[in-house]
């Protein structure tokens, strides 16, 4: 029997029934994790513990580890133990941002999210989300799809993937980046799990950029975890009648740097000293809109940036359904209208 | 000393001939009844017996053993008492044994004599050989008349029919027909439905190419109100789909019009609550017909899709596709129609306000479990899944009624003619513009091969509606519209 390295005790200990990140900080403070445990006097099967960690391709790190992200170190909330799949070091080679979000967003939201994902790890920047759905799952497929890798945060245990819709998602992330938990094999995520790993979330990004949040959303636990520690908040603005912008929205008014594409939040990084190697053009929309004649130009004027029915157009503009239906395929088709779920809008 | 009666028993909608066998003897007086009887026919020893009391006809108090030939068929409901009673009175020589020759009987008997309705009255005059006359309630006498004509007699009471038996009167006259109201489509009208331009003209292309609609809209968007006005705007049934829908109506023991012949197409909406058996049909051996097929050559609004039973809705997939559905059990195997339009409403999720953004509270779980319920191959079968929204207040509440249902009916009448003289003839090609629309999207991969062929019947259905001879670009893109909803039930 080959002797268990001191990250298997701390595993225990993190492992035991009734032990928090307190009770665990207070044991780990003056000793080792194999003195700590055996002071302890808990009792448990330490290599059952460490194996079934090893089994599941859990990276167990203690403070000492060589692995433990150097950025946690000195943070007032850094946990004692830290378990992660895939390789720790990403987040201390790349500049991280955080994408975050409500886990009911609009589509808008989703395509935000995604697209700031993709610009982000192609630029070289870490994407630290929390494998959540809707924007965190949508910010993730956007940075898997390209670039620096992507650097997840979740609640449970890495043995069980959660949500289960993004098992997949989680394969992908662990091959290509890491994910990190506060927990050991065999927690299962509860709801009251999700501040915490929210503030380490946090205390993982260089800045934390809110995509949607609904008002008192769990997207506000990140930001005030993120101002405590003086990492720069930004917001995505959104429409003042969408519920899933009222919490952006107010954190706009609250003072937190506005985002309207991935140069404001490359801007945000530069304050903070971290220069990106590739410069990174503003996105603009100078392409001349094509010019519309006829019935068409009829349709496009009573088209609205918010969606509409297609029963409120034939009613604006008295036309025959299907010639209604012509123009505003035509319209699509140059790119100055679309639909979702039969509802049309200008673009 | 021994009778032997034609009736008829129900399995399922088809009728089957009986011979009911009376023996009367000697011996401590009792009554058995053999032959696979259910409780109903079981029953009828006290229904038979006081019937005939109260008509003033005697009642052997002696051994009565009642044989339903042939034995093997399990025989259900009441219809079989006035065969039996006949059959008691011919054994204790009340009636002549030669007055009952020729002649088979179908009916429930009162407590007082009377004769009452019997439900499949059709089947059951169907079973009877065509060489019987038929003694049926005068109640059903009508139903009876619409396969048997003269043949079939109608009679009021047992002593009424004793005595006709006898020879001591005659058969009264049928009753004339009351006349068959002509135009009166019955039914809500499309005039009470304010706006929904979309929604009226999806039903318009639902009935006149027999697309199978899905409508897709937050609570109060009109689903169910245009729904029930989509019978009226289909054409009246041809003399043989009458007859089927009456004879499954019959089975059913649904109450038929006046006239008896059900000649506009049906309308049936069951409850989501209901269950799988009321929905297709079945029974453990009784086989009845379910709501499917009494919507036969009509409509069936299953409102709230989402919230059928996943079994309900996947069972309707067979019928769908061939128009009948085979119901089978340790009994044996009944088909019964199924060619209905279907025409399902649900709203985009949990909540119903899914539709306009940023309103609805659905967490994606919720959303995703609700639409779930419609299995792909099941939402392949609408060729319409149509968005509908709220109509607008100023259209809502403004006095004037909306276009009535003659007027779209007549347009479908019109769109169902052209499409009828096209059938042998090589389809006109589509415009050019048209097939670009549709290429494209079939590499955007916006549809698939079995898409691009529904949205080209669907642009040719509308393209036929305006009278148009080619599928032009906005035909197709009016058969787009109409199926954008399936972005919202496919999430």
């Amino acid at each position: 029997m080959t002797a268990l390295p001191p990250e298997a005790y701390a595993a225990a200990l993190a492992s035991h029934e009734g032990v928090g990140p307190a009770t665990l900080r207070r044991l780990l403070a003056s000793d080792r994790p194999e003195v700590a445990w055996s002071r302890s006097g808990y009792a448990g099967d330490v290599r059952a513990i460490w194996l079934r960690h090893m089994d599941a391709g859990i990276t167990v790190l203690t403070a000492d580890s060589p692995g433990y992200p150097a950025r946690l170190v000195g943070d007032p909330e850094s946990p004692p133990v830290l378990f992660c799949r895939g390789s720790s070091g990403v987040v201390s080679k790349h500049p991280t941002v955080a994408l975050v979000g409500t886990r009911s967003p609009t589509r808008y939201g989703i395509g935000v999210a995604a697209q700031f994902g993709a610009d982000l790890a192609a630029l070289g920047v870490s994407v630290v989300s929390g494998l959540a759905l809707g924007i965190d799952g949508a910010a993730h497929e956007g940075a898997c799809a390209s670039g620096a890798p992507p650097v997840a945060v979740v609640a449970g245990g890495l043995d069980d993937p959660y949500p289960r819709r993004h098992a997949r998602l989680w394969d992908r992330i662990v091959e290509q980046g890491v994910v990190f938990s506060e927990n050991p094999a065999g927690v299962r995520t509860e709801k009251w799990r999700f501040p915490k790993r929210n503030h380490l979330l946090a205390a993982l990004s260089d800045v934390v950029v809110v995509i949607e949040s609904r008002h008192g959303g769990g997207a506000m636990h990140t930001v005030s975890a993120a101002l405590e520690r003086g990492t720069p908040v930004g917001a995505v603005p959104g429409s003042i009648r969408s519920p899933a912008s009222e919490g952006t929205n107010a954190l706009l008014f609250d003072g937190c740097f506005p985002v309207r594409d991935v140069a404001d939040i490359v801007a945000a990084l530069s304050l903070c000293g971290i220069v990106l190697p590739t410069s990174v053009a503003r996105c603009s929309t100078v392409d001349p809109p094509p010019e519309v004649v006829g019935p068409d130009a009829d349709v496009l004027d009573a088209l609205s940036y918010d969606p509409s029915s297609l029963d409120q157009l034939a009613r604006v503009t008295d036309m025959e359904l299907s010639a209604l239906c012509g123009a505003l395929e035509r319209l699509a088709s140059v790119g100055m209208a679309s639909q979702d779920g039969g509802w049309w809008f200008r673009i | 000393m021994l009778a032997s009666i034609s009736a008829a028993t129900l399995t399922g909608a088809v009728g089957r001939p009986v011979s009911v066998e009376v023996h009367v003897s000697n011996g401590l007086p009792g009554f058995t009844i053999v032959g696979l009887p259910d409780a109903a026919v079981r029953e009828s020893r006290d229904r038979v017996r006081a019937a005939l009391l109260s008509s003033g006809l005697p009642w052997p108090l002696r051994r009565v053993t009642v044989n339903l030939a042939p034995s093997g068929v399990r025989k259900g409901g009441a219809g079989l008492d006035l065969a039996i009673a006949i059959g008691v009175l011919v054994a204790t020589g009340e009636l002549p044994a030669a007055s009952t020759d020729g002649w088979a009987f179908c009916g429930e008997l009162g407590l007082n004599g009377s004769l009452r309705h019997v439900p499949g009255m059709i089947a059951l005059a169907d079973a009877i050989p065509p060489s019987l006359g038929l003694v049926v309630p005068l109640s059903d006498m009508r139903e009876a008349a619409l396969v048997r004509g003269e043949a079939a007699h109608g009679v009021a009471t047992l002593a009424e029919l004793a005595a006709i038996l006898r020879g001591q009167s005659p058969w009264p006259v049928m009753p004339e027909a009351p006349a068959t109201s002509p135009g009166g489509l019955g039914g809500p009208d499309l005039a009470d439905v304010r706006g929904q331009r979309v929604g009226r003209h999806a039903l318009e292309v639902a009935a006149a190419g027999h697309h199978h609609l899905l409508m897709v809209g937050p609570p109060g968007s009109g689903k169910t109100m245009l729904a029930e006005r989509l019978p009226g705007l289909l054409p009246p049934l041809t003399p043989e789909e009458s007859l089927e829908v009456t004879r499954v109506h019959s089975a059913a023991g649904r109450e038929l019009p006046h006239g008896a012949l059900v000649s506009q197409p049906p309308f049936r909406a069951p409850h989501h609550l209901a269950s799988l058996t009321s929905l297709v049909g079945g029974g453990s051996w009784s086989m009845r017909p379910g709501e499917i097929s009494l919507a036969s050559h009509g409509v069936l609004f299953l409102d709230e899709m989402g919230e059928f039973p996943v079994a309900a809705l996947e069972a309707l997939r067979q019928p769908l596709e061939e128009g009948v559905i085979r119901i089978s059990r340790a009994g044996g195997t009944v088909t019964f129609p199924a060619r209905f339009l279907l025409v399902g409403a649900m709203n985009p999720c949990p909540c119903g306000e899914g539709m306009t953004r940023g309103a609805c509270n659905c967490s994606v779980v919720e959303r995703a479990r609700y639409t779930r319920r419609l299995s792909a191959p099941l939402l392949d079968r609408f060729d319409l899944v149509v968005p509908l929204a709220r109509p607008d207040p100023d259209e809502l509440l403004s006095p004037e009624p909306g276009p009535p249902t003659a007027e779209s009916a007549a347009r479908v009448t019109a769109a169902r003619a052209l499409a009828a003289a096209r059938v042998g003839h090589p389809e006109p090609p589509l415009q050019p513009a048209a097939k670009h629309l549709i290429s494209q999207r079939l590499r955007a991969g916006e549809l698939t091969a079995r898409g691009v062929q529904k949205v080209g019947m669907v642009a040719r259905t509308v393209a036929d509606l305006l009278g148009a001879e080619t599928v032009t670009e906005a035909h197709v893109s009016d058969a787009l519209s109409l199926r954008m909803a399936r972005s919202v039930v496919t999430q």
